[in-house]
């Protein structure tokens, strides 16, 4: 469970251009459920996610994983935390460019200092789940969206997270790949994964898979409700 | 275990890092690699050649009396042999020939030489590969000269001198005393200088101070000197070489700072994702530590194996017009390798470290941002 208690974020704080993020949110996001933060863009989607998953801290306010607390952790602890527990899809995918398809899955297991082969070996097990099995050599500026949306996914999950937090996962993609992403978005749930997503797609918000909807504008939460 | 498997995987990253800019990567390296070997040549042709005159000069004699008038080197009489001789702990004294003669027809200088041991017969000379090489002499050949007296004066080539002492016997054409004197017109009775042997080394400053005490119109001249003497020379062509270097080397560590220093929005990006993925500031500071490590190291290995060829291979023949030779004929020759161990460590802390530390200093301060930045595209 993950518990987000009073937490604030202001950029550029006690400078002319300051602008407050978050106000003061306190959520409870339910373990092994889909959680979808919605709202319009500026609302503080984005923040909110990369506070959740220890990619930045509040400026006040304290976020709890499962009891321990992760907001003053050192900055090597939160790397672990995000390597081990969380996994990202990120908007833009973020796939490194010039390198195979099975490096960049591989990527974030190279500082837990595993095994070469078994690490491939798990690679090539998640490349095959999303039929990509064939194409590990190609280098990833090859693919298509929906391709880099499944290489996206694998990367996530190469670690064995428990969380996947995902920032507007359909933004790049047409209904029919955002249907899939949907359909491998409760295949991680049945899985016993935490989702945490960022969006304003319909297909998202309103998808059977969705557990929890919380509504954020202006960096408040306007509505939070179990999605119906 | 785990770090070994953790470095491995760092560095197959790495290079798979480096492969993506081939273009880039490969024009640095070219330059570095050039520069290494530049430096690198011009350190083993200076060591590698001082270490020949040095090894040369050991059969050298160990004290050298020459005559001064007004300040200049004049012939001394033989008559001085005998006072010399009377100073206790000298072993032996003898007269010298040697000069230089000025060949006008090829442009050359010559050193001319009556050697102690089996010299010529009268009438023949032993010639220096390099005389053979301007004069087009060989064996048998006839040798034109002209005395002091404007006369035209020949000798006949007995022989060519070993390539191996080329150093030395370059520009050398060994002949008799009487060839010799007559071609200068030089009297019986006189020669270049006395050599004297002495039976204790550790006396040679005193038997010196004796010889000028007992001589004040002589000069003795002892081989610590002369090997001194050639070491600052070796030294200062070696600078002068370094100093016209310097351009290339300055142009160098500009392009290699700017490389090294700046990181391009898409080398950011790519920190910013690695960092939100789970890499930790060391993760990414030791990728970019082996970034810089490999190029650097290829570049320090290759330049100095490019060094060894090109000197000990290729006769340094780059440099050595300004390194080599006091005459205007060049010897050439193939030096014996020697290295200096310590200068190449000075090379390497100059080339190898300064690259690996410019690379990390601007990662770290990307690598220290918060990672979020790549949430927003």
């Amino acid at each position: 469970m993950i518990i987000l208690n009073q937490v604030s974020k202001v950029f550029n704080k006690g400078k002319q251009n300051e602008f407050v993020s978050l106000r003061e949110i306190s959520i409870t996001i339910p373990r092994q459920q889909v959680t979808v933060l919605k709202g319009p863009s500026g609302s503080g989607k984005t923040t909110l996610l990369s506070i959740i998953g220890g990619m930045s801290r509040p400026t006040s306010g304290r976020v709890t994983l499962d009891g321990r607390e992760t907001t003053s952790l050192p900055e090597r602890f939160l790397a672990a935390l995000r390597r081990e527990t969380f996994g990202f899809i990120f908007q833009q995918f973020n796939l490194i460019n010039g390198i195979s398809i099975l490096e960049n899955v591989m990527l974030p297991a190279v500082p837990n200092g595993e095994r070469h082969a078994p690490l491939k070996g798990r690679a090539m097990d998640l490349l095959a789940m999303f039929g990509l099995e064939a194409r590990a050599a190609t280098r990833v500026e090859l693919l298509s969206g929906g391709e880099m949306q499944r290489v996206a996914i694998a990367r996530a999950l190469i670690n064995n997270p428990r969380v996947i937090i995902a920032d507007e996962p359909t933004a790049h993609l047409d209904s029919k790949l955002s249907g899939e992403l949907i359909t491998i978005i409760g295949r991680l749930k049945q899985e016993g994964r935490t989702i945490i997503m960022a969006s304003h797609d319909p297909l998202v918000c309103d998808a059977a898979v969705v557990d929890n909807l919380v509504e954020i504008r202006d960096g408040e939460i306007s509505d939070s409700a179990p999605a119906k | 275990m785990a770090n070994i498997e953790k470095q491995r995987a760092i560095i197959d990253f790495t290079l798979a890092s480096l492969m993506r800019r081939k273009g880039k990567n490969a024009a640095l390296l070219v330059v570095y690699t050039l520069v290494v070997a530049a430096l690198a040549s011009v350190m083993f042709l200076t060591k590698s050649i001082r270490s020949e005159a040095a090894a040369v000069l050991v059969d050298a004699p160990e004290l050298v009396v020459q005559r001064m008038v007004a300040g200049r080197h004049e012939m001394i009489p033989l008559s001085y042999i005998e006072k010399i001789a009377s100073i206790r702990g000298v072993k032996s004294v003898r007269g010298r020939l040697w000069g230089y003669y000025y060949d006008p027809v090829f442009g050359a200088n010559y050193t001319l030489l009556v050697p102690q041991e089996s010299p010529p017969e009268e009438g023949k000379v032993a010639v220096g590969q390099g005389v053979a090489r301007s004069a087009l002499a060989e064996v048998d050949n006839i040798m034109p000269f002209r005395t002091s007296q404007g006369a035209l004066f020949t000798l006949t080539v007995a022989r060519v001198l070993p390539a191996g002492t080329e150093l030395v016997s370059s520009d050398l054409v060994l002949l008799s005393a009487a060839d010799f004197k007559t071609l200068f017109g030089i009297p019986d009775g006189m020669a270049t200088d006395l050599v004297a042997e002495v039976s204790n080394p550790s006396e040679i400053p005193t038997i010196a101070a004796k010889i000028a005490r007992l001589l004040p119109d002589t000069r003795p001249i002892a081989r610590d000197e002369i090997l001194r003497t050639y070491d600052a020379i070796f030294n200062w062509r070696s600078g002068i070489l370094l100093a016209i270097l310097s351009g290339a080397l300055l142009a160098f560590f500009i392009f290699a700072w700017d490389k090294a220093t700046g990181l391009s929005a898409e080398e950011r990006r790519e920190i910013g994702i690695l960092k939100a993925i789970g890499w930790d500031v060391g993760d990414v500071l030791m990728m970019k530590l082996w970034e810089g490590a490999a190029l650097s190291l290829t570049a320090f290995v290759t330049g100095v194996i490019l060094a060894w060829l090109h000197v000990f291979a290729g006769g340094a023949a780059l440099f050595v017009p300004v390194l080599k030779g006091w005459s205007v004929l060049y010897p050439s020759f193939r030096l014996t390798p020697s290295i200096d161990l310590m200068q190449l460590a000075v090379l390497f802390f100059l080339t190898v470290i300064p690259y690996t530390v410019a690379t990390i200093v601007p990662c770290w301060r990307a690598a220290t941002a918060a990672p979020d930045s790549v949430m927003r595209g």
